[in-house]
């Protein structure tokens, strides 16, 4: 099979809190919302709706009251499907598994235009809520969840032994908030866009030791949709688009810990699936112009950024304060703002990272445009990266 | 080997559920008692304890106790919390490399921040309504 596949178009709904509480009068739902991000990701690719063959969502949140939510936007959208109609579900790494699931549709034969899409709302729901349900999407509910473990305690714990093992600095991890702020200054469907200052992120309210408020993602409502093509459909178009170079996955088979002892903070399926994506792309870390990590605080951009090799093992965090993570750096990781100041409406992340791609691959990023940006790397991940999903990109103007 | 207990006058917030199987741990706690399985076929232990041996999966595995000792790989405080946990907060909890050679995570009982790869022990709690267990500097 020689086929190929692409991303020609691309729209997303600025991260915000847009879900109402559940006894206001009028309400903002998602399909509605999600119907304006199709009609728009399609206007971008310029294509026609009658075109569209597979659809592959990322699964709503919880909290969406319209179950089936996939096959009633197939109605809502009068849309007439032979590939497939589906929902997919992975945790963080969700959208990520429906965008490769969308491009396996291509790879296939099954589509030769595919739809991966979906919407995150939560922001209505109060976070002590919400976490008695991710509580028990991280960890083990019997033999974790007791003690308290929250989805991003087990970062600051990554935090923690970072900092003992590389002889870090809570300073130099935080520099990523304010160089992700920087960038989200930029972004104009960023989340927060205020620049910020390392004394204002070190003067947060703890969140999990060593992380306070700006270290860790704000909860945010946010959709997204990727038109995935043949590429056949893509040079046809004479549109610029970005290409699927290589992808790599990787489970390490842990949740959360290893029973065996290991070392945690290596992100060994970030490595894993790195080098499978670079090794099928042809490529290695240092032909990378940017990245867009799934790092939902701020060790974790710095972890995965190493584990991908964009910066060496132990050094991330010192390497983002000197500036060579930034825009203007020699690998601007986070252009978008990062899942700390850009957003995290957590179902549909890899969607905004493969947006962000794309908008700098086709330079369209405007103020915050990496120049020359040819090759990019984005990872997905879940647990605490005990599995990563890893693309490398290539943008053909 | 009989473990360091401490009784704690309230219910647990967020209780283990148990099942036949598992109920031997949870009861183990009772009196004192911190065990897992092992692997009669590869030898190997697991944690938590399982009705197989995930390494080789043979279904012959028989029950051991561990010395509850092992070293702080890393901890966090907890200022965030799910509902049920918002009396408790903040909290510590952290991830232990037991002795045995396996890893596991729990609460921690410390005033102070402990330093990481400090010796710790476990200790089982005692709870109105059931065991749970923690880890302490030793």
């Amino acid at each position: 099979m020689t086929r190929s596949v692409a991303i020609l178009g691309a729209a997303a709904l600025p991260v915000a809190k847009w879900q109402r509480p559940r006894d206001a009068e009028i309400q903002v739902l998602e399909h509605e919302i999600l119907a304006k991000v199709v009609i728009a990701a399609m206007q971008d690719a310029g294509l026609d709706k009658s075109e569209i063959s597979s659809l592959v969502f990322a699964q709503p949140r919880p909290y969406t009251q319209q179950k089936y939510f996939a096959t009633f936007i197939a109605n809502y959208l009068r849309l007439h499907c032979t590939g497939t109609v589906q929902e997919v579900l992975g945790n963080g790494m969700t959208a990520a598994l429906a965008f490769e699931a969308a491009a396996n549709d291509i790879l296939l034969g099954k589509s030769r235009v595919a739809l991966a899409l979906g919407i995150n709302f939560e922001s209505a729901v109060p976070a002590v809520e919400h976490m008695m349900n991710s509580m028990r999407a991280t960890g083990d509910v019997d033999f974790h969840a007791p003690f308290g473990f929250t989805p991003i305690s087990w970062y600051a714990m990554d935090a923690a032994r970072y900092i003992h093992e590389f002889k870090s600095s809570r300073a130099e991890l935080a520099s990523v908030s304010v160089k992700n702020r920087r960038h989200a200054a930029l972004n104009p469907i960023a989340q927060f866009r205020k620049p910020i200052t390392l004394d204002d992120v070190l003067a947060q309210k703890p969140i999990v030791e060593p992380l306070g408020l700006y270290e860790v993602p704000p909860r945010g409502d946010g959709a997204a949709c990727l038109v995935v093509v043949d590429e056949e459909i893509a040079k046809t178009s004479g549109k610029p688009y970005v290409r699927i170079r290589g992808r790599g996955f990787f489970h390490e088979g842990a949740h959360q810990i290893n029973e065996v002892p290991n070392d945690m903070i290596a992100l060994v399926s970030a490595q894993r699936a790195g080098q499978a994506a670079y090794q099928q792309a042809g490529v290695t870390a240092d032909d990378i112009d940017l990245a867009e990590l799934y790092a939902p605080c701020t060790i974790i951009e710095v972890l995965a950024s190493e584990a991908l090799g964009l910066v060496p093992r132990g050094q991330g965090a010192r390497l983002c304060a000197e500036g060579v993570t930034s825009l203007g750096g020699r690998i601007p990781i986070a252009t978008s703002g990062g899942l700390q100041s850009r957003g995290h409406p957590a179902h549909v992340t890899p969607f905004y990272s493969l947006f962000e791609i794309k908008e700098q691959l086709t330079g369209r990023a405007g103020e915050r445009q990496v120049r020359n940006a040819r090759l990019a790397v984005t990872s997905a991940e879940l647990g605490n990266y005990n599995a990563a999903l890893v693309h490398v990109l290539e943008g053909v103007q | 080997m009989m473990l360091a207990s401490q009784t704690i006058d309230r219910t647990r917030a967020f209780p283990p559920r148990m099942t036949e199987f598992t109920q031997r741990f949870w009861q183990g706690l009772r009196s004192g008692r911190f065990e897992t399985t092992r692997c009669d076929d590869c030898e190997r232990l697991t944690f938590p304890p399982k009705p197989f041996c995930p390494h080789c999966w043979s279904e012959r595995v028989r029950w051991v106790s561990l010395s509850g000792r092992g070293k702080l790989y890393s901890q966090t405080v907890v200022h965030a919390a799910p509902m049920v946990f918002q009396a408790e907060a903040p909290y510590r909890v952290g991830i232990i490399d037991l002795d045995e050679g396996l890893r596991i995570a729990t609460r921690i009982l410390s005033e102070t921040e402990p330093r990481l790869d400090t010796a710790m022990e476990v200790v089982i709690l005692r709870y109105r309504d059931g065991p749970l267990f923690a880890a302490r500097p030793r």
